[in-house]
């Protein structure tokens, strides 16, 4: 498409801040670190005090990277989501993940308590939470798709998976019933979503997940154009629409599964950020839009981390308050906005 | 005019101090039992009768609740002010926490108990053979107790504890004509003043005597060890509570957790903190401050240095964790997996503090074995 | 007269197929369509013009019969060359608004254009063509949300006119439109068939215009499909009968419909 050149310099200028951002989120916490022991840190030079070393490159850094992944990866997901639906309130958790993830974290930790008894002691190890969360966002995601391949209409979809969002919901409420105090905590700590609590491995993992998904966003990128047309044009235009809708959702659902699995459900991410970037950029293509949008959900993350931290306290707030925070005015804004509201 | 003012200030506080002993009672015939580190509740005995006031049944709480407790065949005057009547020796009782259990069992009265909420959390070995035998009625959570069972036992009170007090389910059991008597042992924040209540349940079976007397022999030993610790050449720094995700939550420092630590002569390195329940503090700050601490007593729910490794690789970085000085009551538990520490401990704080300081001073007990704190494996 | 056929059926029957029944819309349909000619369909509504144009076009199974594109079966076409076959303009709007003139015009390439969509400099040309054609290269850069009916209709005509086909099959292109753009959207339909070479198919209910326009008309009735030319088909009384006539009358002499009075 023409006209992109004018956009690149808007792309670099993202590049540019989500590098101040990471920085600035590894420079501030709880703990006041100064700027020359950051530095000296960094380019792997010992400091006095071990603590620091190990609070910058094994807690800081790593959340530094899970929050650009994250970030990014939900922002992708709503896109994609946004375009394949052709609905502007569509996040990456309108197929079920987030819903699955919930239900899956719910029957380990609140489940296994009401069968283990006395259930003040039993522990959830971190990987059978992921585990959990993966198997339950698969599980939901196959009915959703089950349930709407008889129908032709993608928009069927979208309800089916606001369907399975409400059942999984109940069944969790009705574990949560029968559920000592200890297990509820920790079931509604999971859904807090937490950055900060991966390992470099566990990076590594999810760094695996968000490349495959990506990968896979960018191969969509010339249908997702095209199908700005609705689907009766693409279709005449080539497009194979049965084939697309499933890699545009192997591509959702790799991304947000993988994040909810390992830092839970974040909220609203997904959601503004395509808006945001399309108030910046206002361009449909989904050349532009991509990376825009894999730069913008970056930085969005990276912010609301810095703050989550509250820098100089030695209290943090929970991520989802934040996210949720600055994301609901988004949507309330551009509702309000509806007059010159072009999606 | 200065001195008169002292003189004034003087007078104030020591009216202040006796007015708490004597609020509930307009009868000037009473003795006030004598209640030393208790806060929360206060006895008065008449001829045939005594109320029993709980000022702090939860955090906070600006209610109190009196309760009139009357000897079988007593008559009451008629102006004074109760919530609730309850005959005594209580034959028949529910209560619905663990806490409450020893007490039962040190004033001999174990054939009282007719139903409680999560029989498993229960370790005390007499009760637990009764359990075996059908003679206590499993009563569901404390939250959604089954009222139509609790109500068919017609015990003749339900000993209840309250977050807050907006309990349904007591109101709807007060209601069916149950007294419900609440019990704020939990809220205090001294070890010997959440022991006294044992006193509590000694005028609940008009055994105030010998409530007394076991009292005394608890918060003489409790004064021993604590002397005892004082001799300690070094005050270690300890650390308390542990990770979720990458939250640290620790006992207020005034807490009855915390307490112990002071009085087994070690320093709790939030100490300084005030406040109810635990801090969420983010990990950063905590590793900062106590990556240091020599020990690290009560660790959650973790039983074993693998279940902590498994969690999280940041715990490695703890000296405490580094030089294996954990010491959790995770791993005491009773023949049907009740932690121990929680039913007990209220009950003898000088046995926890016997424990604490074979722990940080191994030198001045060094015959001791640990009731409830063992190393974590 | 050409006689290279674009579109050739061989009795075709359209319909629906569900579980229990068959639904037959249309049958016997014999069509040849040639290069550069201009086609109108017919009917009332509810007749089955749609169901007919989205066989014709692939989009919906036939019932019976052949349906042969450039002289090969549309059913061996795979999706990539029908799409350099047959292009389409619907009657329902481009989701986007916010797109440019231009750039939804380029969409029209895709069939054309590598993995990601870059357009080459043929891909280029072929835009700027599209453009003149239509007469919109003025609004090459305005958005689409700020264009009228009349010019958004031209602007999808565009898209179509890149995507190069030799078929472009338009679905009542010319509702909500008023009388004048009527008029200038069949008489640009017609240029392009002479100037360009390329056969249109196009549904419409402007049957007076198209009377004056096509090289060939296709009614349908409840009964039958008639296919000729306009004036094989007035003789055959076929517009007569297609409406009921207590309300209007075909006037043979000027050629349109008139009210009874």
């Amino acid at each position: 498409m023409p006209y992109t050149k004018n956009y690149y310099g808007l792309l670099i200028i993202l590049v540019l801040v989500m590098i101040l951002m990471a920085f600035l989120n590894v420079s501030l916490g709880s703990v006041h670190i100064p700027l020359k022991d950051i530095l000296s840190i960094l380019i792997q030079q010992d400091v006095s005090d071990s603590s620091w070393t190990y609070i910058i490159l094994e807690y800081r850094l790593p959340k530094v990277f899970t929050a650009i992944l994250t970030g990014s990866g939900l922002a992708v997901s709503g896109l994609l989501m946004q375009t394949l639906f052709r609905n502007p309130l569509a996040g990456p958790y309108v197929l079920g993940l987030s819903s699955g993830a919930s239900l899956g974290v719910a029957i380990m930790i609140m489940g296994a308590g009401l069968i283990g008894g006395t259930a003040a002691t039993f522990l959830i190890s971190k990987w059978s939470l992921v585990i959990a969360s993966s198997i339950g966002s698969l599980m939901v995601l196959l009915a959703v798709l089950m349930a709407s391949a008889k129908l032709r209409d993608t928009m069927a979809i979208l309800i089916i998976g606001l369907m399975f969002a409400s059942l999984t919901a109940a069944v969790v409420s009705v574990l949560a019933y029968f559920s000592p105090a200890a297990q509820l905590q920790q079931y509604i700590f999971w859904s807090f979503g937490s950055l900060g609590n991966l390992s470099w491995p566990e990076v590594g993992i999810l760094s695996t997940f968000w490349f495959f998904g990506i990968l896979l966003s960018i191969f969509c990128i010339k249908n997702l154009n095209t199908l700005l047309l609705g689907e009766s044009y693409a279709r005449s235009l080539g497009v194979k629409i049965s084939t697309n809708r499933l890699l545009i959702i192997i591509a959702t659902s790799l991304l947000a599964g993988s994040i909810t699995a390992f830092a839970g459900p974040i909220a609203f991410v997904g959601l503004a950020v395509p808006h945001l970037i399309r108030q910046v950029i206002p361009t449909s293509d989904h050349k532009i839009l991509l990376p825009a949008v894999i730069l913008g959900g970056s930085i969005l993350m990276l912010v609301c981390d810095i703050i989550a931290q509250v820098p100089g306290s030695e209290y943090t707030l929970p991520i989802n308050a934040i996210t949720s925070i600055i994301g609901a005015p988004v949507v309330i804004w551009l509702l309000i906005r509806k007059q010159k509201f072009i999606f | 005019m200065e001195r008169v003012l002292i003189l004034l200030i003087i007078v104030m506080f020591s009216s202040c101090k006796n007015e708490e002993r004597h609020l509930s009672t307009s009868n000037n015939k009473g003795d006030t039992l004598t209640i030393e580190y208790a806060k929360g509740f206060s006895i008065i005995q008449f001829k045939g009768y005594k109320t029993l006031t709980v000022s702090n049944p939860w955090p906070n709480s600006d209610k109190n609740f009196t309760y009139l407790l009357v000897e079988k065949g007593t008559d009451i005057p008629e102006n004074i002010d109760y919530d609730l009547k309850v005959e005594i020796p209580i034959q028949k009782i529910v209560v619905t926490s663990t806490t409450h259990i020893p007490s039962l069992e040190i004033l001999d009265e174990n054939e009282t108990l007719v139903g409680f909420p999560g029989l498993n959390y229960i370790s005390s070995e007499k009760i637990r053979t009764r359990i075996s035998k059908n003679s206590v009625t499993e009563l569901g959570e404390n939250e959604a107790i089954n009222t139509e069972v609790l109500i068919s036992l017609q015990p003749d009170a339900v000993i209840g504890f309250a977050i807050d007090g907006n309990n349904k389910t007591f109101q709807t059991i007060q209601k069916s004509g149950i007294p419900v008597i609440y019990n704020g042992d939990w809220t205090e924040e001294s070890p010997l003043g959440k022991a006294e209540w044992i006193k509590f349940f000694g005028a609940l079976y008009n055994k105030d005597q010998q409530a007394e007397a076991y009292f005394n022999t608890i918060k003489n030993s409790y004064t021993e060890a604590k002397e005892l610790a004082k001799n300690a050449t070094s005050s270690p720094s300890v650390l308390s509570g542990s990770m979720y995700k990458d939250q640290w939550y620790v006992p207020y420092g005034n807490s009855w957790q915390a307490q112990f630590i002071k009085d087994a002569n070690a320093t709790y390195i939030y100490e300084d903190t005030n406040g109810n329940g635990s801090i969420a503090l983010s990990f950063e700050s905590v590793l900062d401050k106590s990556h240091n601490a020599e020990f690290w007593v009560a660790p959650g729910q973790f039983k074993t240095f693998e279940q902590l490794a498994e969690t999280s690789a940041h715990y490695s970085q703890f000296k405490a964790v580094q030089d294996k000085k954990v010491f959790t009551y995770s791993n005491t538990l009773g023949s049907s997996g009740g932690v121990i520490y929680y039913e007990l401990a209220p009950t003898r704080p000088d046995l926890v503090l016997k424990d604490l300081i074979s722990i940080f001073h191994p030198e001045l007990l060094p015959e001791h074995k640990t009731t409830f704190f063992k190393p974590l494996q | 007269m050409s006689s290279n056929s674009v579109l050739k059926t061989n009795n075709l029957s359209v319909g629906y197929r569900t579980k229990s029944e068959v639904i037959r819309i249309a049958k016997n349909i014999d069509l040849n369509i040639a290069e550069g000619e201009l086609v109108g369909l017919i009917g009332v509504n509810g007749v089955g013009k749609s169901t007919l144009l989205r066989s014709l076009s692939g989009v919906q199974p036939a019932l019976e019969g052949e349906i042969q594109i450039m002289e090969k079966s549309l059913k061996e076409i795979s999706p990539e060359l029908l799409a350099q076959t047959i292009s389409v303009v619907l009657t329902e709007q481009p989701i986007s608004k916010n797109l440019s003139v231009s750039e939804l015009i380029a969409l029209g390439r895709q069939p054309y254009t590598n993995w990601i969509g870059t357009l080459s400099r043929n891909d280029k040309d072929k835009i700027q063509s599209a453009l003149e054609l239509v007469n919109i290269e003025s609004l090459k850069h305005k958005r689409c949300f700020e264009l009228s009916d009349g010019q958004l209709q031209k602007v999808l005509i565009g898209r179509a006119l890149a995507q190069d086909t030799p078929l472009i099959i338009l679905d009542e292109p010319t509702t909500h439109l008023d009388m004048y753009h009527q008029a200038y959207v069949l008489k640009l339909l017609k240029r392009l068939t002479t100037e360009t070479n390329k056969s249109i198919l196009f549904a419409t209910h402007e049957i007076n215009l198209a009377l004056q326009l096509c090289d060939k008309m296709i009614v349908m009735d409840k009964k039958n499909v008639h296919i000729g030319t306009p004036n094989e088909l007035i003789e055959q009384q076929v517009f007569s009968n297609i409406f009921p006539s207590d309300l209007i009358y075909f006037d043979k002499d000027s050629l349109s419909f008139k009210i009874k009075t």
